[in-house]
């Protein structure tokens, strides 16, 4: 495998760590799912649609997540998400976390 | 519309069967809009663009994988360990058993059919082999995906692991468990095939039963060589006591080998081995004239008997010292 495919592979690993975090971030206010892979791309973070979705779910499904089929501004039904109390509980703790760890990484990557 | 539900349909077909709908009318919101960012409608767009959408999903089997839980293994990583552990154990315990098991059987009700005898204990081997394979298998695939816990289940029961759980000797015994248990095995066999047909036929009160052995050879001969017997299966426990070649197994391994060749070659130089009468009765209906001469047929196989034995013996005697020398290092 040469560098350029070991990066790559490498920096698929990091990201993949980091999505939850991103997309529990984002959710503070109702989002569908393609709304919030804009706003997350807007941002700098690409991300497919057929890995955000299923984490949605997965989020959902662990009580992170809340979510409901809705008919908004006339437009066709679509599944809309927003963080849960348990969900800004997490998260409050995540960012907690996420400031420690960066603080360790930046002074290591020096 | 078409190329979009047979697309959502295929996805379905892998998906699992509680959220199958649900996950389905998901993607199709996100087909929807996906078509919407290029400025089009699901059902006014061009066969193409549609296309080219779900092209940017992917193959739908594989967008099905990633709704599933992690678990695509039969038996992950976790408890593979542990499966392959508990499937050698108990194939090398459980097999040696069965196969002398299947053998006696046989030879308790004739004697004189060691093929048949053979073809069991190999049939019941490959049974009870495929079915332990099977079963411990299908215990480990049921204990992966009901989510249960390595360390709840496990190997070790305390909380965390100290020095003092490191085994005191090398793990790794020369002398293997199933090998000695086939050893024991296979000498019980013999010395039951030696010894179970004129005792049955004893008491049976069976007149017309012809021994196989000359009979001048019970009154010495006989004690000797279960004397043999009875030490062999003594050294067998304790290689199975001890796991490796220390010296004092090694002589007494060696010992014994010699005094077990020494024994066979008097016997052979000096013995008629078989009875003529049950040569007689075996080949009267051999296929050619010179298997029907009986002294040289029983001559014949008494050598080749005894140079395999001899051959094993020496065998054994070598491998036993060279795993001594190794030990020593």
């Amino acid at each position: 495998m040469d560098n350029e495919e070991l990066v790559q592979n490498m920096l698929l690993e990091l990201r993949r760590g980091i999505l939850s975090l991103a997309v529990l971030s984002q959710l503070s206010k109702e989002q569908y799912g393609y709304s919030l892979l804009k706003a997350l791309s807007d941002q700098g973070m690409e991300i497919d649609q057929s890995t955000l979705y299923p984490l949605l779910r997965r989020l959902e499904s662990q009580g992170l997540l809340q979510s409901d089929w809705r008919i908004v501004d006339e437009a066709r039904p679509r599944r809309y998400y927003v963080i849960s109390a348990q969900g800004k509980a997490v998260l409050t703790k995540l960012k907690r976390e996420w400031s420690a760890m960066t603080a360790t990484m930046t002074q290591m990557l020096s | 519309m078409n190329l979009i539900d047979r697309y959502i349909d295929e996805v379905g077909r892998h998906l699992p069967e509680k959220e199958r709908s649900d996950i389905e009318a998901e993607i199709r919101s996100m087909i929807e809009d996906m078509l919407e960012e290029r400025g089009q409608q699901s059902k006014s767009a061009d066969e193409k663009i549609i296309a080219e959408t779900l092209e940017e999903l992917g193959d739908p089997k594989l967008l099905a994988y990633k709704y599933s839980p992690a678990k695509r293994y039969l038996i992950g990583p976790d408890w593979y360990d542990l499966y392959l552990t508990t499937l050698k154990r108990v194939l090398s315990t459980a097999l040696p058993i069965v196969a002398m098991v299947a053998f006696v059987l046989v030879f308790a009700n004739d004697p004189l059919d060691f093929g048949r005898a053979i073809e069991r204990a190999l049939g019941s081997l490959f049974n009870v082999g495929t079915g332990i394979l099977f079963w411990v298998t299908v215990a480990f695939v049921i204990v992966e995906h009901s989510g249960a816990d390595v360390k709840e289940m496990g190997v070790s029961k305390s909380k965390a692991w100290t020095v003092a759980q490191l085994p005191k000797t090398p793990a790794k015994r020369q002398i293997s468990v199933s090998e000695v248990l086939t050893n024991i095995v296979f000498y019980s066999l013999f010395v039951a095939w030696i010894v179970l047909p004129p005792f049955t036929a004893w008491l049976r009160g069976d007149e017309s039963f012809i021994p196989v052995f000359h009979p001048d050879l019970w009154n010495v001969w006989f004690p000797i060589f279960a004397v043999i017997a009875i030490l062999t299966l003594i050294i067998e426990i304790f290689k199975l006591k001890i796991g490796n070649w220390t010296t004092a197994l090694t002589v007494s391994n060696v010992l014994l080998c010699l005094g077990t060749i020494i024994a066979i070659v008097v016997l052979i130089t000096t013995q008629e081995v078989f009875n003529p009468a049950f040569l007689a009765t075996i080949l009267q209906n051999a296929p050619t004239e010179e298997l029907r001469n009986v002294a040289t047929t029983a001559k014949w196989t008494v050598n080749i008997g005894a140079a395999i034995t001899i051959g094993i013996c020496i065998w054994d005697m070598l491998d036993s010292i060279i795993k001594s020398r190794r030990l020593v290092k």
